[in-house]
């Protein structure tokens, strides 16, 4: 009895306490993450080999489609860069029973947008609507898709404009460095473009556009994605097979994946007279989604430069001051990726700053991370990861990369356990591989007059003019 | 960390649609309410995603900035991440960082955000953050001389390297306010950046950064009564401070509106922006322009893509909104102004750029609009409020910014509501009475030819 009623005076004297006072000194405890399960995702085939992935997604009155066609960049004919680009540009602007207006209007009236982009490796026909009008986007969809005629005064307003939007592009210091920086590490490799130039853009005609619809646009080479509130499943696939089902399949040409040139230690430098700082990308040949050194490989990049957490915003930014943004990027392409340092810097600390970059690259290579940045940077590629899922083109998107990067089914399921099994040691020899600068390709877009004398230490300077 | 805005990011995107909220069949839930300091807390629970969003917005901004010192509201914005009474400099990064986190900051003409978005089971420590620094912000000489280099370099990064950006934050405020509230550049110059002193600093904390000047949003997968209980425990205490006093923004009486014309060093393709002062916001005639812009620019339909893309071929990318440069439909303070910017074929004059987007304009204010062009911009408005409220974060953002600016975070519905009401006459009227020739501002942005010296760059970088 005694003991009861003294435990019972404690606790009642030190609830009002617990409740009102909190420690600011120190960060809160937190409680244990909610689990979240991803939504599940069906697979199934037409006759026709369209493969199709459906998720629900019933939080917005809404509906995410991805219509994707392994058809990107790495397949433009080498005297036509930017052809895929300019087919998915052109596919919207035409079709055989609709022109460009009536398609713009009913995509409007759905409330909807539609767009299809090119990436490296997939051509992309990206749409969003209201659910309610889900059946008649699906039917747009499939229009462009399959019936675009590539109307010829389109096409030639097409050509007129992207060389306009090419020039208003090489205006850009971070497009020059991009542009400039892939042609240097894959040479005239497929993935060494990443647009059109002028000349090619006077190359396109109705004939060029056909002969890469009707050779790569097919089901069998095409993957549908649909996230959101779906129509029950029957009748789903009663719609989708309407759209879809009498579109005929084709033999489609297979793809070698030539080898990527050995990396190099080279440096260019593209001038752009007037600029005030120097745009800076450095890096080399990285991994693949599927080699077994990409989680390391980007479990690395957090550390040294994924975010305002990392080695190299808190040096080069914070403690330095020498520039706003420093990154690095892990770019996984289907036959090969690159990793990359980006930023940008003020001409009079060009040679310092590279210095400090490449001094951190090498150290990843040579020295173990600590456990406590490790861990550090799994929570946040797992909250990332997390965050992304609420949008919902968040999943559709990571569904069309899954596809388009052969990823394996389990790989969203699996992607947090794989984060966080990356140990100090596979960082340490992916960053052998991957960060260590003796071969690094350095691209600098700034004015020469500037910034070329502190270069030259680094190697030999090749000063390139921007093309127009 | 902090970009003045998101808009300059898509400078060169064509703008698809300038509204960023709500509609009538999707409702976000929210409670509103008080601390006794003066804190206005707003509570919007969805667990979909174990994930939360808090979202702190104060009510100062680049416009509340007094002459001398351009560009002070985002250099105080850098202040805020370079650490607090508990919080050491850097560690605000790795603790958003380490626990899964994002996390940014954002200086807007008429007000400052800041913002985290964390896995649901880190709110408590989210909310430890914000009160320490809104508590105990740091300021010493050594943090303000090192973010006084960082946004120098922002500058040269997001405006004197890039092509038209210079005109848009420097000559553009200049040509079209007349109050040097609304006039000054939201960037700075360096030489008033380089004068902000430590003193400034705390003075601008002591006025602006107080909870009773702060709106703090949690959105996202929480209990209601833990928030509640949790938001009290963090910033209960923080004391309250005597309102601030509100500069006037009111503008000069306007003569005829002025075209210029500078030359731009980095730009290749000509940009004109064409610009009138709106009327005031929520009313009617408000509305109605909101219609107006996206009958003119919305989707892909709309008039000047049809126009003037397709049909005169005279234009390569057009961009528009009211609030723009720097502001959106829904976040500003009056007054307000409705701009478009254009990037144009050479073959064409600037002259004739603007007479055809003001004949697309007359036409309106002539033949109003047709019904089914309007049911059109209606269901692309209907599709905007559903994908913009998708993440706990842009739910946050809206609920926020409508009660630090209208006391109405209900506004996420109703603004909507009175889009949808406008009529096709309401639109034509508003067209003819404001959007007129002899009203309309009008900046050119001409390639400077290749051999000519920097012009906008004055500092070079010392």
């Amino acid at each position: 009895m005694n003991y009861r009623s003294l435990s019972y005076l404690l606790l009642a004297a030190a609830l009002p306490l617990a409740a009102q006072t909190v420690d600011l000194t120190k960060p809160p405890v937190s409680k244990d993450p909610r689990p979240y399960k991803l939504p599940p995702v069906s697979e199934s085939k037409l006759p026709n080999g369209l493969t199709i992935l459906l998720a629900e997604d019933n939080r917005f009155p809404l509906v995410t489609s991805r219509l994707v066609f392994l058809a990107g960049n790495k397949r433009d004919p080498k005297e036509i860069p930017g052809l895929a680009a300019s087919v998915a540009t052109m596919l919207m602007q035409g079709t055989s029973s609709h022109d460009y207006q009536q398609i713009a209007e009913d995509l409007d009236s759905l409330g909807g947008v539609m767009a299809a982009t090119t990436g490296a490796d997939s051509l992309n026909i990206e749409a969003s609507v209201l659910s309610e009008n889900f059946d008649r986007m699906l039917a747009l969809v499939s229009d462009v898709a399959r019936n675009a005629i590539f109307p010829a005064p389109e096409l030639d307003l097409h050509k007129q404009n992207r060389k306009q939007t090419l020039m208003a592009q090489h205006a850009q210091p971070a497009f020059l460095a991009n542009e400039e920086y892939r042609k240097v590490l894959f040479g005239d490799t497929p993935y060494g473009h990443v647009g059109p130039t002028a000349e090619s853009i006077d190359k396109l005609d109705r004939k060029a556009l056909e002969d890469f619809r009707d050779t790569y646009l097919v089901p069998n080479n095409a993957y549908l994605i649909l996230v959101g509130k779906l129509p029950a499943r029957a009748q789903l696939m009663k719609t989708i097979t309407a759209q879809f089902g009498s579109w005929e399949q084709k033999k489609v040409p297979a793809y070698v994946a030539p080898k990527v040139p050995e990396s190099k230690r080279e440096l260019v430098l593209v001038d752009r007279p007037g600029s005030v700082q120097a745009d800076m990308r450095l890096g080399k040949i990285g991994a693949t989604y599927n080699d077994a050194d990409y989680f390391p490989e980007n479990v690395g990049s957090t550390i040294e430069g994924g975010g305002p957490n990392s080695r190299l915003f808190l040096d080069i930014r914070e403690k330095r001051g020498f520039a706003y943004d420093v990154h690095t990027e892990v770019a996984a392409l289907a036959d090969a990726g690159t990793f990359s340092t980006v930023t940008q810097v003020r001409n009079e600390v060009v040679g310092e700053a590279l210095q400090g970059i490449l001094d951190h690259l090498d150290r990843m290579a040579k020295e173990p991370v600590e456990r406590q940045e490790l861990s550090e940077a799994k929570s946040y590629s797992n909250g990332v990861f997390l965050l992304s899922m609420e949008p919902q083109r968040g999943l559709a998107d990571r569904l069309v990369q899954m596809k388009v990067m052969n990823q394996p089914k389990n790989y969203l399921e699996t992607y947090t356990t794989k984060i966080n099994s990356v140990e100090p040691d596979q960082i340490e020899s992916a960053a052998k591989k991957y960060m260590a600068t003796d071969n690094d390709a350095i691209v600098v877009v700034g004015d020469a007059a500037a910034i070329e004398k502190p270069l030259e230490k680094f190697g030999t300077v090749r000063v390139v003019k921007p093309a127009q | 960390m902090g970009r003045l805005t998101r808009t300059l990011v898509v400078l060169l995107a064509v703008a698809a649609m300038a509204f960023g909220a709500a509609e009538s069949d999707f409702h976000i839930p929210f409670e509103k309410y008080k601390l006794q300091n003066g804190m206005r807390v707003v509570l919007s629970r969805d667990t979909a995603v174990p994930v939360i969003a808090l979202y702190v917005i104060y009510d100062v901004g680049a416009r509340s900035e007094e002459k001398g010192r351009t560009g002070f509201a985002h250099l105080f914005e850098h202040m805020m991440f370079e650490g607090s009474a508990n919080i050491k400099k850097g560690e605000h990064f790795k603790y958003v960082q380490a626990n899964g986190g994002v996390m940014n900051g954002s200086t807007h003409p008429d007000y400052t955000d800041y913002f985290e978005t964390m896995p649901s089971n880190k709110l408590s420590l989210a909310l430890w953050l914000e009160s320490d620094r809104m508590r105990s912000l740091a300021i010493t000489p050594e943090n303000l001389k090192n973010q006084q280099e960082a946004v120098k370099q922002e500058r040269r990064l997001s405006f004197d390297n890039q092509p038209y950006s210079t005109a848009i934050v420097d000559n553009w405020p200049k040509l079209t306010f007349g109050n040097f509230q609304s006039s000054h550049s939201l960037i700075g110059s360096f030489e008033d950046l380089e004068a902000a002193s430590v003193d400034d600093v705390a003075k601008f904390f002591k006025t602006y950064y107080a909870p009773n000047n702060a709106v703090v949003v949690i959105a996202g997968d929480f209990e209601i009564g833990d928030a509640k209980k949790l938001v009290q425990q963090y910033f209960g205490n923080i004391p309250a401070q005597p309102p601030p006093q509100r500069p006037d923004m009111t503008e000069p009486v306007r003569a005829e509106g002025k075209m210029e014309t500078v030359s731009d060093q980095h730009a290749r393709v000509p940009g004109v922006i064409v610009g009138w002062p709106a009327p005031k916001k929520h009313s009617a005639e408000w509305y109605a322009l909101g219609m107006l812009d996206a009958v003119l620019t919305g989707g892909q339909s709309c008039r000047l893509q049809l126009d003037l893309v397709k049909g005169r071929q005279s234009v390569l990318q057009y961009q528009a909104n009211p609030g723009w440069p720097f502001a959106s439909f829904n976040d500003f303070k009056d007054p307000g102004d409705y701009a478009a910017f254009l990037l144009y074929k050479p073959n064409y004059r600037p002259e004739q750029i603007v007479d055809q987007l003001q004949q697309e304009i007359d036409k309106i204010g002539t033949a109003g609009v047709p019904d089914a062009e309007l049911a059109r911009v209606k269901a692309l408005l209907r599709y905007s409020k559903v994908t913009s409220l998708q993440s706990s974060l842009g739910r946050a953002q809206l609920l926020g910014q409508y009660e630090l600016l209208d006391g109405k975070p209900e506004m996420v519905d109703s603004d909507f509501t009175n889009l949808f009401a406008v009529t096709g006459s309401q639109i034509q009227a508003v067209a003819k009475k404001y959007l007129t020739a002899a009203r309309r501002d009008v900046l050119v942005i001409q390639p400077a030819p290749p051999s000519q010296a920097p012009a906008g760059a004055k500092e070079g970088g010392k």
